[in-house]
């Protein structure tokens, strides 16, 4: 083997860094030659920009009319915003709405600053990007049915903003960069500095008052921009803490423990701070923490035999005995959870060969059981305890919160099952085929709608008696269950994409199956899914609209049904419907945003 | 030796080594594979012996490519028998995941992890496959690596090499199972020309290292060279075999002289 070394020095020299000259730089075109090359650069083109401006400038004309008509009644969206946003949850407990919006922002907070987020743009292209806002802001006051006063007062500021861009421009040099979160954060404080300095109006709504809606004159209640000025600090704060960790910490402790938190984090909010869980506590440490303590030191110790690698074939068998015992539980009459967990250690026990290795290996595994076995106990326990926050009738909360608690549960919990059945789709084992196939044109086959009705409605009267089930809950599973069917054949596009080459260079090695899906196929799959996938989760996002059908106030439903019959507000709907869509336009469009920056990182389309 | 080798007297040229009380690594017996109704191989039947150096040439179809990757189970024969290393390939996955972990394969077109950097790519197998600690793995890869004198290029992405040094990676990945065998399926031939050496410097070396190597390639300097025995196929046959000297310079069949009056 030692006739090598002198191999490599040989062989080093062709292998140098190839050294890299700077492309000829590509000039500017200055802003009149660009219009010309761009938009007039032929007699047809020029008819063109021509049409075209007068098409788009016509739509934006009616867009404003319709957003400034003195008859608009946005004092509707105005005075319900509470209502949107959480539904009839109750005044005295809104403190943990902001409590569990205080987590969301520490955790985003931490996250910036630990994956290093935001990158350094120059001053210059800060400046020509505000002339570019003041100048259509411009262009939209001109357009606008404004009164004479408020399109100049309008116009200052837009020529301010523009004035402003331009002299960034001019007088900064070109090397002077600022941080893209530095703009976020500008942007943010003023946002809600606003609150506390531009009169926008105190809208109230009062059941049993005369009148029941009153529009004050000032600043907006001290009971919002208070709680929003605390969030902005606590984001800043939570941002310098992670600068801080991030300094003194290796790089890897830190993120791995702030995904745990993310992950941990909305069943956390969900059932133990927004809904405040009535725990029965005899039953909890009785039955559910001894049946969790059982499973964790059994099951433990059992995955940490099978993924020895020396444990072998009769491993194998034992697992699938696991198996065989889990489907066995749910013939017989016992408890819900001792089934699952049945369940879940079976398909552990199962994946273990794969992951088997040293006592770090095995470590790791074992922890992944737990914490797996943790949330789904936590889950089953929370969902089975009712909630100290009574509002009446429905769910405990609705509008945006709604939305957004069944649209995060069903994509976390639709995400893995999807994989599976996407991999069992295409396995060579003909029982694993068939059923995923089945079920995938099944759950295609039929409305989503019938799917959310049959989880609402009929699906409680099948369980055993005593078992109970919340309506959220229901339909959650029921939705993810739809979901995981599409997102399985777009993971399925991904899988078929990974070349022949890719398999036989892994089997060549003498991986398994299962290493060969786990390390080389599925992340290429999913590298290439990442478009298909989050356009799914957006489709996800807005499809929670339908939960209005089986009764449950959805952000969207508020709007168009709730408010209007208000009598004060009598046929607001258009107002809100437009307000809404911005919500729900907003979210989208950051996941669409987060999609291209995650393809940027992964390589998509380079190699 | 059996049939094969024992034709060619060993003294017939000074290079051929002496292989003869070397172990059988690779048996093949009246292998037959057919795609269809076409019949890609026909009763290949040799043997190949411990650190025996054996080159596949043969004009395109005529069944290198689908012989070599027979020996690992890519693909399967479907009459006659293959024992390697003293494994029988069979459809037990016990056997041929042993056959597959002391056997190391470099393929036409690297086939490399674009996903993974060089040095996970190297490590990858022995840390999940041979169960090595991920530390010790990695020294070795690094070792690897070195041996391909590459190592500088550890931490970047396949797709950041040239074509040579992705197949000196793809050499390292395999050599990084410390393999028995190793198969080289016309490993320069998706290369340009100028780093077509890099890579045969490579497995020069590691003839002379004492690895027992199956090459299918064109590269006849090579063949010349390196060789211990010289294979020549077509339409699924063995038609000639014998050492680089006979089979260059005195071959016997005509189908022989006719390829080799075509490419050289």
């Amino acid at each position: 083997m030692s006739e090598f070394a002198g191999l490599g020095a040989d062989l080093g020299m062709s292998t140098g860094m190839i050294p890299i000259t700077a492309p000829p730089e590509t000039p500017k075109l200055p802003p009149r030659e660009w219009v010309k090359a761009n938009l007039f650069s032929s007699p047809f083109n020029s008819v063109l920009t021509v049409v075209a401006s007068i098409i788009i400038l016509a739509i934006t004309r009616g867009l404003m009319s319709f957003i400034f008509n003195p008859q608009r009644q946005w004092d509707a969206t105005a005075t319900n915003l509470r209502l949107l946003m959480t539904q009839a949850y109750p005044e005295e407990q809104y403190l943990r709405i902001w409590i569990a919006t205080a987590v969301v922002f520490t955790l985003t907070g931490l996250s910036l600053a630990v994956w290093r987020a935001g990158s350094a743009v120059p001053l210059s292209d800060v400046g020509r990007r505000l002339l570019t806002f003041g100048g259509t802001i411009a262009l939209l006051v001109l357009l606008a049915p404004f009164s004479v006063r408020a399109t100049i007062i309008w116009l200052v500021v837009a020529v301010a903003v523009a004035g402003g861009g331009e002299a960034l421009r001019r007088l900064v040099d070109d090397e002077r960069t600022m941080s893209t979160l530095g703009i976020l954060l500008i942007g943010l404080s003023g946002l809600v500095g606003s609150l506390w300095v531009i009169p926008y109006g105190n809208h109230t709504f009062q059941l049993h008052r005369t009148p029941r809606v009153l529009a004050e004159p000032g600043t907006v209640a001290l009971t919002t921009k208070l709680p929003w000025t605390v969030m902005l600090l606590v984001a800043v704060a939570a941002y310098f803490l992670g600068i801080f960790i991030r300094e003194r910490l290796p790089t890897n402790a830190p993120r791995i423990t702030l995904l745990l938190l993310w992950l941990l984090m909305p069943p956390t909010l969900l059932y133990l701070v927004l809904r405040d869980p009535s725990f029965d506590m005899g039953h909890v440490l009785g039955t559910d923490i001894p049946i969790f303590l059982v499973y964790a030191v059994l099951g433990g110790a059992l995955l940490n035999w099978l993924a020895r690698p020396s444990t072998g074939e009769i491993g194998r068998i034992v697992a699938a005995l696991v198996l065989v015992a889990a489907f066995a539980a749910f013939l017989t009459p016992m408890r819900m959870i001792v089934r699952l967990d049945m369940l879940v250690l079976a398909a552990f026990a199962l994946a273990a060969p794969t992951f088997s290795g040293g006592p770090r290996a095995r470590k790791n595994y074992v922890i992944g059981w737990l914490g797996f076995l943790g949330i789904m106990s936590w889950l089953v326990t929370a969902i089975n305890t009712p909630s100290t926050v009574k509002v009446p009738g429905q769910f405990f909360i609705g509008g945006l919160s709604l939305t957004l608690i069944v649209a995060v549960f069903t994509i976390v919990i639709s995400f893995p099952l999807g994989l599976a059945l996407a991999l069992a789709r295409t396995s060579n084992m003909p029982i694993f085929r068939l059923l995923a196939t089945w079920f995938i044109e099944f759950v295609r086959g039929v409305p989503m709608i019938t799917i959310l009705i049959f989880f609402s409605i009929m699906v409680p009267l099948f369980l055993p008696p005593g078992m109970h089930l919340g309506e959220v809950a229901a339909v959650i599973i029921g939705y993810s269950l739809f979901s995981a069917a599409y997102l399985a054949e777009n993971v399925r596009g991904g899988l078929q994409s990974v070349t022949r080459g890719q398999h036989e260079a892994a089997e060549a090695v003498g991986m398994t199956t299962s290493q060969k899906t786990v390390f080389i196929v599925l992340p290429q799959a999913l590298r290439i899914s990442i478009p298909p996938l989050v356009g799914h989760c957006i489709g996800v996002f807005k499809e929670t609209s339908l939960l209005a059908i089986i009764g449950l106030f959805d952000v969207l439903f508020i709007a168009r049904s709730v408010m209007p019959n208000q009598t004060e507000f009598m046929g607001s709907t258009k107002e809100n419907v437009l307000f809404v869509s911005l919500i729900y336009w907003i979210f989208c469009y950051q996941m669409s945003k987060a999609s291209q920056r995650l393809e940027r990182r992964t390589g998509l389309g380079e190699r | 030796m059996t049939d094969a080798a024992a034709a060619e007297p060993a003294d017939d040229q000074g290079q051929t080594r002496d292989l003869s009380n070397a172990r059988d690594m690779i048996v093949c017996e009246e292998v037959s594979k057919w795609y269809g109704d076409f019949r890609a191989l026909d009763k290949i039947s040799t043997t190949i012996k411990e650190q025996e150096v054996v080159v596949v040439l043969g004009p395109s179809g005529s069944g290198k490519s689908t012989w070599i990757r027979c020996i690992n189970r890519l693909e399967i024969h479907q009459e006659g028998r293959i024992v390697v290393d003293d494994v029988e390939l069979t459809n037990d996955l016990r056997n041929i995941e042993q056959v597959r972990s002391e056997v190391g394969m470099v393929f036409q077109q690297f086939n490399l992890f674009p996903h993974l950097k060089v040095i996970d790519n190297v490590s990858l197998a022995p840390i999940w496959v041979r169960k090595k600690p991920r530390a010790e793995a990695e020294e070795q890869a690094m070792a690897q690596l070195e041996r391909v004198g590459i190592p500088e290029q550890a931490h970047k992405y396949p797709g950041q090499l040239s074509g040579g040094q992705q197949q000196r990676v793809a050499i390292a990945r395999a050599l990084a199972m410390e393999p028995k065998i190793m198969l080289f399926d016309e490993v320069t031939s998706a290369l340009d020309p100028e780093m077509v050496k890099e890579v045969l410097d490579i497995m020069k070396t590691l003839a002379l290292s004492g690895m027992t190597m199956m090459v299918v390639t064109h590269e006849m300097g090579f063949a010349k060279e390196v060789a211990d025995r010289i294979i020549f196929m077509e339409e699924g046959q063995i038609v000639e075999q014998g050492t680089p000297t006979h089979f260059f310079e005195n071959p016997t069949e005509d189908r022989t002289k006719l390829f080799l009056s075509q490419i050289l």
